[in-house]
């Protein structure tokens, strides 16, 4: 019997399948490459993908500007759900790669966050290029900077995670003009508002003599007036996106910002905290209590399926009776007296057992 | 340093495989089955459960990626797990003071025992979005006004105090 339990353990053992991939994506965040791909298994259980990844800069890069870059993904053979997960780096060595890490901040991710690791639903395909668009600022020292886009996804038949890194891409970030027109080095762009409320945004310019905004909706660009650096993005009916971009003009040559996106959202939903945990310790006080008021019921009271005390007793208490009635009802004496050799004693006892035996 | 959200995951599977192992244990208590170590094994589960359960409810808490509780599947994680925890506080001190296992005790248990699995499985469904609870009303929260919450403390302090007494005397 052992030996064949053991048998079948083994059997069950050296059917399983190393599964190595996270089919559901692990979300959006900041991560360095090695926690990007699939954290359940080892890397020596990754494949190699055989996407093609590059980087697109724009052509002049300035530093602690705001600048914008393309990603795009080729030739990427993908498992059934379409999700790649894109992560942008400084090296490949999966240590101190973060952007960040050489003074780049994300000010935009392609899915409206800040984070350097994305994942993406799209049409991926053997055939297909999916392209997306970041914003960035870059560093605050010029010089020559490296970034890297990695890639993760999983395979058409499952069960394996594929990893790959594209070659270095190196950009030169410039020293930036003096009267060069610019936002503001301290100013950020809003990336989400809730559905139906406008948004005020307010624009902070260095060198800059007059703005054009730019609003990108349904692929049809509009104008949008801006008084004192000010202008309203008007509020949106459904969840999606809306993309603006300014134009700024001054003595030095005009710049356009890269489009800034703009993620409306259902409003979400909203508690008083404080209500909600007093609740919760109200409940638990509670019910506490109503356990605890419930009668206790003793041990020795309890009966269990084996015990038999009252029956016990039941006897106990018919015996002692039986024996007072006898004590309590004596026979007679006999015409002659007590029967020969007794005493009154068994008499007392036995008198109804020798009256019994004569009738 | 492990994330708030590692450490949510070693307390709630703490947490959850213990109050198993306990509903497992009033279970055959109320059927009066199996070995005569159930109680102790029922009630030791279930202190074991109730010690993880406030690193749970905590690091879940610190775990959540947005601002605070806003989501109503988290609320009523929160509301179930405390009453849960409260059940299993009020059987541990019933067994204490005294008081036999029998059906009512066993099938207290029981609820706070489904209660806590309740609220895990509302965490996978949150996390995950899929659940085996299909049929339960997770978006719908029932909140208290603050005074009916602060009349319900005064209410069980009372019920605990008075209780406390019968059990001592």
């Amino acid at each position: 019997m052992r030996f064949k339990i053991a048998i079948v353990l083994l059997l069950m053992i050296l059917s399983t399948t190393i599964s190595t991939a996270n089919p559901g994506g692990k979300g959006d965040a900041v991560r360095s490459r090695d926690c990007a791909g699939s954290c359940h298994g080892s890397s020596s259980t990754n494949g190699s993908s055989g996407a093609e990844l590059a980087i697109q800069f724009q052509s002049e890069v300035y530093a602690g500007l705001i600048t914008e870059i393309e990603t795009s993904v080729s030739f990427a053979e993908v498992s059934s759900n379409n999700m790649v997960g894109l992560t942008l780096l400084i090296n490949s060595d999966g240590a101190k790669d973060l952007p960040a890490n050489d003074g780049w901040e994300i000010i935009t991710d392609p899915n409206g966050g800040t984070n350097n690791y994305v994942e993406i639903v799209d049409s991926f395909s053997l055939e297909s290029m999916v392209s997306q668009t970041w914003t960035l600022r870059a560093p605050s020292n010029p010089g020559n900077y490296n970034l890297y886009l990695a890639i993760q996804h999983g395979s058409p038949n499952g069960g394996i995670a594929m990893t790959g890194i594209s070659s270095m891409q190196s950009v030169t970030v410039s020293e930036v003009p003096e009267n060069l027109p610019r936002l503001a080095d301290d100013w950020q762009p809003v990336n989400s508002r809730l559905l139906g409320e406008e948004t005020e945004i307010t624009l902070e310019t260095v060198n800059t003599d007059s703005v054009i905004v730019e609003l990108q909706s349904g692929g049809e660009i509009i104008n949008l007036e801006v008084v004192e650096n000010k202008f309203t993005i008007p509020a949106a009916v459904n969840p999606g996106v809306v993309q603006w971009r300014v134009i700024l003009d001054g003595e030095g040559p005009t710049q356009t910002s890269p489009w800034f996106r703009l993620s409306a959202v259902e409003p979400g939903w909203e508690v008083d905290e404080t209500a909600l945990y007093l609740q919760g310790f109200a409940l638990l006080i509670l019910f506490a209590g109503l356990v605890l008021v419930q009668k206790p019921s003793s041990s020795s009271e309890v009966e269990n399926k084996y015990g038999n005390t009252a029956e016990v007793n039941s006897q106990f208490v018919a015996i002692q009776e039986e024996s007072q009635t006898q004590t309590n009802t004596v026979r007679p004496l006999p015409a002659g007296g007590l029967p020969e050799g007794w005493t009154m004693e068994q008499w007392e006892y036995y008198g109804h057992e020798y009256q019994g035996g004569i009738q | 340093m492990i994330s708030a959200g590692t450490f949510h995951v070693i307390a709630t599977e703490l947490t959850v495989g213990t109050f198993a192992l306990s509903g497992v244990a009033f279970l055959l208590c109320a059927l009066n089955k199996g070995p005569s170590s159930k109680e102790a094994v029922a009630h030791w589960a279930l202190l074991g459960g109730l010690i993880a359960t406030p690193f749970a409810i905590i690091s879940g808490v610190n775990a959540i990626s947005g601002e605070g509780i806003d989501n109503p599947m988290l609320a009523n994680k929160l509301l179930l797990s405390m009453t849960s925890a409260g059940l299993a506080i009020g059987l541990l001190l019933r067994k204490m003071w005294g008081s036999t296992v029998d059906l009512r005790h066993s099938s207290v248990g029981m609820i706070s025992v489904a209660l806590m699995l309740t609220t895990a499985g509302i965490g996978g469904e949150y996390s995950r979005g899929e659940t085996l609870l299909l049929f339960i009303p997770k978006d719908t929260v029932m909140l208290f006004p603050m005074w009916a919450s602060i009349t319900i403390i005064a209410l069980g302090l009372a019920i605990f105090a008075k209780s406390a007494v019968q059990h001592r005397s």
